[in-house]
């Protein structure tokens, strides 16, 4: 994928937890043509470029509520570095690492190689594997079938939008215009 | 108090041509969705109650175009809505909601819809909705910062987009790109004077026709919504359409 051939991972940051993606068979991936876009779309073929490493589900819905505030603002949280660390190759001193992180916001990518010291990659190509992940998410990690991962993403969404309500204590509308 | 539809007079309910949207028959008619939560109004709007097949009294919410510009939309013989049963749809500009209750009754408990919205006083009224509402996902946020939200926010069938911004074109983009699956479709209002008010709407219209050609996403019909709203569009397409088979 692109021109380095370093091992590539991706982050996805679900309303349930963090999961960790490898890439396999990237070289043959050319992306934006229709025959990926086809392969995106099928989750036999999607499944063979993509393979989950990694998944930490959130201990609790206050744990989740702190972690989808940080991403927002892109800010590493504490679960976020750990998760990290724990499931990605060691970065040794003073070598160059073999492997890319592919995150889908620079804000985060940035704060990700400051605080966990990995590189990261954020292009189009990462933001296109990320689709596919997006869209397959419930089948590629066990037990959010049948609903799961949309039960976790209302809960998890009335919570930020209360919050979000709650703290303007003024009652003024926020003005987008 | 009471309206045309109650008082003894007999009401018939029709399926739309749209599968989730149905025409009462009675004195006047009207467009209508089926409630799904029996007994309760959204925003005071008129129910109507009628015998189903099976005995069963079956409940329907009064669809009013001078309130929606989706049903001013349907009304006005949108050819297609992209909003079926079991779709997913990502609804920027939810407002309080009223328009997103009826997309939730047409897509039903199968179905969601990630209502956007950034206004504090209307996403009161959006969040109390989706508590009764369980297909309704309410987002508090900046529809212009997609990323803020892509933790709650699935891959999406149709983007519905009202958020009557001059770069709405570039808002409903950024958004597509995160979570319009290829193939989905979007239907967005465009309120000319929002756009520019210093030219035609049509000029404006097909301004906004080309800025989403540009990223993607190919217009396939646009519809006036006159008479209910005046120089308002509705432009429907298909974000990167798949290749024909």
């Amino acid at each position: 994928m692109g021109s380095s051939n370093k091992q590539l991972f991706i982050l996805f940051e679900a309303a349930s937890g963090y999961a960790l993606f490898e890439i396999v068979e990237s070289e043959h991936v050319a992306l934006q043509t229709s025959e990926v876009q086809s392969a995106m779309s099928d989750l036999s073929r999607f499944s063979k470029i993509v393979k989950m490493k990694a998944f930490n589900a959130f201990t609790s819905a206050e744990n989740a509520l702190q972690n989808v505030n940080d991403i927002s603002d892109g800010i590493v949280s504490e679960d976020l570095k750990n998760f990290l660390e724990f499931n990605l190759p060691k970065v040794k001193p003073g070598k160059t690492p073999k492997f890319e992180l592919g995150v889908i916001d620079h804000k985060i990518a940035l704060a990700i190689q400051e605080a966990v010291g990995v590189p990261c990659k954020c292009n189009d190509a990462v933001n296109e594997l990320i689709r596919g992940i997006r869209l397959h998410f419930d089948r590629l990690v066990r037990g959010l079938e049948g609903g799961a991962m949309e039960k976790a993403q209302l809960g998890l969404a009335h919570s930020y939008s209360r919050a979000r309500v709650k703290f303007n204590v003024n009652k003024s509308d926020n003005m987008i215009i | 108090g009471r309206g045309g539809m109650k008082g003894g007079q007999k009401v018939i309910i029709e399926p739309h041509r749209h599968e989730g949207v149905y025409i009462a028959r009675g004195k006047e008619d009207a467009l209508v969705t089926k409630n799904l939560t029996p007994g309760k109004q959204v925003y005071g709007e008129k129910l109507i109650k009628v015998d189903g097949s099976d005995g069963e009294k079956v409940e329907y919410r009064v669809w009013n175009p001078f309130r929606s510009k989706l049903a001013a939309g349907v009304l006005g013989g949108i050819a297609n809505m992209h909003m079926h049963p079991g779709y997913k749809v990502l609804y920027l500009g939810a407002a309080s909601g009223t328009t997103v209750s009826h997309v939730s009754d047409i897509v039903g408990q199968e179905g969601a819809v990630y209502a956007v919205e950034f206004s504090h006083r209307s996403g009161r009224d959006l969040i109390n909705m989706a508590k009764s509402r369980t297909n309704v996902v309410p987002v508090i946020e900046d529809a212009r910062h997609p990323l803020k939200y892509r933790m709650l926010v699935g891959m999406v069938d149709t983007i519905f987009a009202d958020v009557a911004q001059p770069d709405q074109s570039r808002i409903v983009a950024l958004n597509a790109q995160y979570f319009l699956k290829n193939g989905g479709h979007f239907v967005i209002s465009v309120k000319a004077s929002c756009v520019d008010s210093t030219v035609a709407p049509e000029a404006v219209f097909a301004r906004e026709r080309n800025k989403l050609s540009e990223s993607g996403l190919k217009p396939k019909e646009q519809l006036t919504l006159e008479p209910y709203e005046r120089d308002h569009a509705i432009l429907v397409g298909e974000y990167r359409p798949l290749a024909e088979k």
